[in-house]
């Protein structure tokens, strides 16, 4: 990198990563390692949860002093995760660390460097470059300390946090013997009711999967980066693409409480709330087997003088079909999984009923429906394995 | 010999899928009309199964309009069984093209093979009497032929649509689906949408009046929950997965049946919901967090285990044969050519896997497992829809935060 | 009149700012074989690419029969590009489709939208497809797999495609490239047929200058996107060679 002259943007892409994206993701670390540092202790010392250690302004004084060294002198997580490595005498160092105050402010002078470089670079001899220092080892770099020392009070935290007292799994053992023998005593008196609920649950899954399909098919060639081009094209492409990735966030358990309000606890609701859930999934599926075709095909019938519908027609829906229906398939199993945990907060099939039982602490009804659920859900992950055995 | 067989079993089955299609259609419309015109008007699960309500006789008839109709299909079409099992009735010779005469004659001849209850089929298997009698045969259809009527006119497409409407129509009344009131209804939840939409946080970090966590105290717990469970299950799992591994451990009868109970083990307890895990050790240790993390940490363990086993199975040999070759034993082979290969896509698995706990707890919270699926359950059960809103609000955004850090860190890892 | 005319073509591609191709002209007469060649990356492909603007020029003009290519609104694009055959150096097959409705796709400049989409092409069509595919000697072939055959079966069922287009120009990109020599003879040898029987003007871009000689008419040699020999086979000398290839070039002769 060092003495090429950079077009405006890649200066801009070079400032922002550096003096902006770098040390706001070693930021990020640093809080974070903060945050269970201070859980880990309050456990330890006051036996209590504790979210922030000190007074707020030696941990606001911490977390961005200590980013900045760290960007300064050491191979830091935000430097490793964007693969750039600091060359440059280690004198140069502490000159790097002061101008990188300037933070945004140093980005933004990037922007009049014809090389990107930062004021930092530019004043302390040292300079970024890309690639990293690879090959160490992780326990020689201040990363791979970094994440362990975090996994460490991430683990003490947990355990305070969670209250693990081990004990407990054997001192209080006895008094689940009579819960044991009914989980091994199932209420085979409810087999036909557990049938009629599993037909119910299979269905929830079955409708979910069957109208899910066609409305992803339809909007993964909205969300394929190869299929949308131009200044329609892009933004469209965008949205959906956000749109897809903000409902996913949301699991199919909240939809389920949400449509549970909405349209009355029921099947119903747990099959929109699987449905909505499926439409997200197999559209970022769909999608990206779209951006994956080979785009052979789709230029020579291009070359063909065919319209851009007869080459969607000819070049890419042959490719596709066989992929998607088996990602149906997948998510068609999927789906009999969830419907279960779906149905029991939104009510409707089995998983309604299992979930009573066990809130009851009545065990052998609950163990009675579970094994009508595994007996389901191992048949249906058959079914569906076999069937993608025969598309691929 | 030996293809005749197999075509007679083909014929065999090809006629029990057949006559299932048509009672299948026949059931299941039933049912459709059934639920509808029950004057409860929903299914009631409460209810045994429910069968028309027929005579001895109606029921011979029903069994023989069956039966007539899959016989019709099958000898002036391609049934769907038929097509299933690779098979067309063609003419003795061999040539597809059956006149009308030869097929009437298979369907007359056919309904003597049932009087006799499929005796003749049971004499001669691979030519019984009534296909020499009309002078026609069951042979394996022929790849590649090009279609002589568009596909859509066929039999079996007519009996494979049937069968479909037929199912969706069941799906539909079973589950419940009222259109209507999904678009009626819009504003019935109109104080959760306001909780959606202007989320109330002023139980953000205080916890509310008649909870022990705040919202961000519940979430820490649940990822937290999440990371311990999926960290301990990953550790368990790591080295039984080898065990679980054909390629490894399948080499003596020792092996084999460490590798059958691993893998049993494993499929077993991943079918059992955390959800059951979680109210048992609710009553075991007690309610809340802990309870919940054993819960997913159980799930986990058969889960990452099938994972890393199949991960394990699929390696390349490569290395392994020049690791053995050299004179390692089992567990440097391991060690130096099985490990390296796998620790890539575990870390990714490990990465997915947490994500997929984390969502689950919030489900473990429901039946007493703690964490935001508690505080979730008990916003819900009081009504309390703000905070409802508050709760989904913060989950979504903690996940698709954690969604695009992982994906981002796996991609850089893997 | 020319049948072909590129004038001061020019193509940048905008992602990493490659010059493909500077200022290339050229006149190709009605009924040539024009052979391409150049090292890789010398722009061969980008050139074809840009005569059909599967890939957009930056600037220049294509001349077909008289109109210029790099102007002309969609739809007539589409009409143009009907004319133009053109052939792969990966075939570029819809593999899981079969052969007959992998030739039929030459038709698709031809037949109303609504058929192409039902799948529902005439009956003439049909014919065509039959003549086309038994004269590069698949007609048995017919309702297999793409995928299912050879490669050099491949590139002939590519050429069925662009025979069905009754192409007055073939652009053939690197046809043989993935072939054995004496499969790349039996292609190339189509390609003769259709200039020779038909009067296709086919424009051709090799990797071997053996197969060049021996099949062109004509060729023009690229280097770093610029033409830098334009002539008949003969002329092409050792220190030509030396210039288009590089010093440390060797000829290899494919028989
Ligand atoms: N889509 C593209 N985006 C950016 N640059 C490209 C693109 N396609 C080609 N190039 C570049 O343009 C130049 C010319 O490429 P072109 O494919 O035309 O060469 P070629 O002569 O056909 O080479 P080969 O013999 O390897 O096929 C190369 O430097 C190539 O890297
Ligand atoms: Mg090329």
């Amino acid at each position: 990198m060092r003495g090429e002259a950079l077009p405006v943007l890649g200066r801009l892409k070079r400032g922002l990563t550096l003096g902006v994206v770098v040390p706001a993701a070693d930021m990020a670390v640093l809080a974070l390692l903060w945050f269970v540092g201070s859980l880990f202790f309050g456990f330890l010392l006051y036996g209590r949860e504790v979210y922030f250690f000190g007074p707020w302004w030696l941990a606001l004084l911490g977390i961005v002093e200590g980013a900045l060294l760290w960007g300064a002198w050491g191979l830091s997580p935000g430097m490793a995760l964007a693969r750039i490595a600091l060359q440059g005498p280690l004198r140069g160092r502490a000159g790097y660390w002061i101008l990188s105050h300037l933070g945004p402010v140093g980005a933004l002078l990037a922007l009049f460097d014809p090389e990107g470089r930062l004021p930092a670079e530019r004043w302390s001899g040292v300079q970024a470059v890309e690639g990293g220092r690879r090959g160490r080892p992780w326990y020689r770099t201040s990363t791979g300390w970094a994440a362990v020392v975090g996994l460490v009070l991430s683990l003490g935290a947990a355990v305070g946090t969670l209250q693990i007292d081990l004990n407990a799994l054997f001192t209080r053992a006895p008094a689940t013997v009579k819960y044991w023998q009914q989980v091994f005593r199932p209420n085979t008196s409810l087999l036909v009711l557990g049938i009629q609920l599993l037909i119910e649950t299979f269905f929830m899954a079955l409708m979910a999967t069957l109208f899910a399909a066609p409305v992803a098919a339809a909007l993964s060639f909205l969300a394929a980066r190869n299929l949308t081009r131009g200044w329609i094209g892009r933004p469209v492409y965008l949205l959906v693409r956000l749109a897809g990735s903000v409902t996913r966030s949301v699991d199919a358990v909240l939809w389920a409480i949400i449509f549970g309000v909405w349209v009355g606890m029921g099947s119903f609701a747990g099959s929109l709330a699987l449905w909505i859930h499926s439409v997200v999934d197999l559209l970022k599926l769909y999608a990206d087997q779209l951006e994956s075709i080979d785009p052979g095909p789709v230029e020579a019938v291009t070359a063909t003088g065919a319209s851009r519908l007869e080459v969607i027609r000819y070049a890419v829906i042959p490719q596709i079909v066989n992929p998607y229906l088996s990602f149906t398939l997948y998510r068609w199993d999927i789906n009999v999984r969830m419907a279960t945990v779906v149905g029991l907060v939104g009510g409707g099939g089995i998983g309604f009923r299992l979930g009573g039982a066990l809130t009851d602490f009545n065990f052998s009804t609950a163990s009675m429906y579970m094994i009508l659920v595994i007996v389901l859900v191992w048949a249906i992950d058959y079914l569906s394995a076999r069937l993608r055995a025969k598309l691929a | 010999m030996r293809e005749r067989l197999l075509l007679s079993r083909r014929r065999f089955l090809s006629f029990f899928l057949d006559w299932i299609s048509w009672v299948y259609l026949l059931y299941a419309g039933f049912s459709v009309h059934y639920i509808r015109t029950s004057p409860t008007l929903i299914w009631r699960p409460e209810e045994k199964f429910v069968l028309p309500e027929l005579g001895l006789t109606d029921w011979i008839l029903v069994l023989l309009v069956t039966v007539e109709l899959t016989l019709l299909v099958r000898s002036f079409g391609v049934s769907l069984g038929q097509r299933a099992f690779g098979v067309i009735l063609a003419r003795a010779d061999g040539s597809p093209r059956v006149g009308f005469f030869p097929r009437f004659g298979h369907f007359l001849a056919s309904q003597l093979v049932l009087l006799t209850v499929g005796l003749p089929v049971l004499v001669r298997p691979d030519r019984p009497w009534h296909e020499r009698a009309a002078g026609v045969a069951l042979l394996p259809r022929p790849r590649g032929a090009p279609r002589v009527r568009p596909w859509w006119t066929s039999a079996y497409a007519l009996t494979g649509a049937a069968l479909a409407g037929v199912t969706v129509a069941l799906g539909w009344v079973v589950t419940d689906i009222q259109v209507g009131a999904l678009i009626r209804d819009v504003d019935k939840p109109a104080r959760l949408w306001r909780g959606l939409s202007r989320p109330d946080l002023s139980y953000f970090f205080v916890p509310h009046p008649l909870e022990v966590d705040s919202i961000f105290g519940a979430l820490v717990k649940s990822l937290f929950m999440a990371l311990l469970a999926t960290l301990a299950g990953a550790a368990i799992a790591f080295p039984f997965s080898f065990l679980g591994a054909r390629n490894i451990t399948a080499t003596g009868p020792v092996g084999r049946v460490g590798y059958a109970l691993t893998r049993g083990f494993f499929n077993v307890f991943r079918s059992i919901e955390s959800i059951f895990w979680a109210s048992i050790f609710a009553i075991w240790v007690g309610f809340g967090a802990f309870a919940g993390t054993i819960a997913l940490f159980l799930h986990t363990i058969a889960a990452l285990g099938k994972l890393y086993s199949e991960q394990v199975e699929h390696i390349d040999p490569g290395p392994v044969e020049a690791a053995t070759a050299a004179g390692g034993n089992r567990l440097q082979v391991i060690k130096q050519a099985v490990i390296p290969q796998v620790l890539p896509p575990f870390l990714a698995f490990t990465l997915y896997r947490w994500d997929i706990n984390l969502r689950m707890a919030t489900v473990v919270g429901f039946v007493g497992g703690g964490g935001i699926g508690l505080l979730l359950k008990n916003f819900k059960d009081g009504g309390e829809w703000t905070q409802v809103g508050a709760v989904i609000v913060t989950f979504a955004v903690t996940v698709w935060l954690l969604d695009f850090v992982s994906g981002w860190v796996r991609e850089r890892i893997v | 009149m020319a049948h072909l005319v590129i004038e001061r073509l020019t193509k940048v591609y905008e992602r990493g700012k490659v010059r493909a191709l500077t200022d290339v002209s050229f006149e190709v007469e009605r009924g040539e074989f024009l052979v391409l060649i150049g090292l890789s990356g010398s722009g061969k492909s980008t050139l074809l690419r840009c005569v059909n603007r599967l890939v957009e020029p930056t600037s220049g003009r294509v001349i077909l029969d008289g109109t210029d290519v790099t102007r002309l609104s969609p739809r007539a694009l589409r009409r143009t590009r009907r004319k133009i055959g053109m052939v792969f150096q990966q075939f570029n097959l819809v593999k899981r489709s079969s052969v007959l409705s992998n030739v039929l796709t030459g038709r698709l400049g031809y037949v109303s939208t609504w058929r192409a989409l039902l799948g529902r092409f005439p009956k003439e069509d049909l014919e065509r497809a039959r003549r086309a595919l038994s004269r590069v000697g698949l007609l048995e072939k017919m309702y297999a797999r793409a995928d299912e055959l050879s490669g050099g079966q491949q590139q002939r069922v590519g050429i069925a495609r662009a025979l069905m287009q009754e192409p007055e120009l073939l652009l053939a990109d690197e046809p043989v490239s993935a072939l054995d020599p004496a499969t790349s003879h039996s292609i190339m040898q189509y390609l003769e047929q259709m200039n020779r029987d038909d009067g296709v003007t086919v424009l051709a871009s090799l990797h071997f200058l053996s197969l060049a000689r021996r099949y062109g008419t004509r060729i023009i040699a690229l280097k770093d996107g610029q033409v830098v020999f334009d002539g008949p086979p003969g002329a092409i000398d050792n220190a030509k060679f030396k210039e288009i290839y590089g010093e440390d070039a060797e000829e290899v002769e494919v028989r």
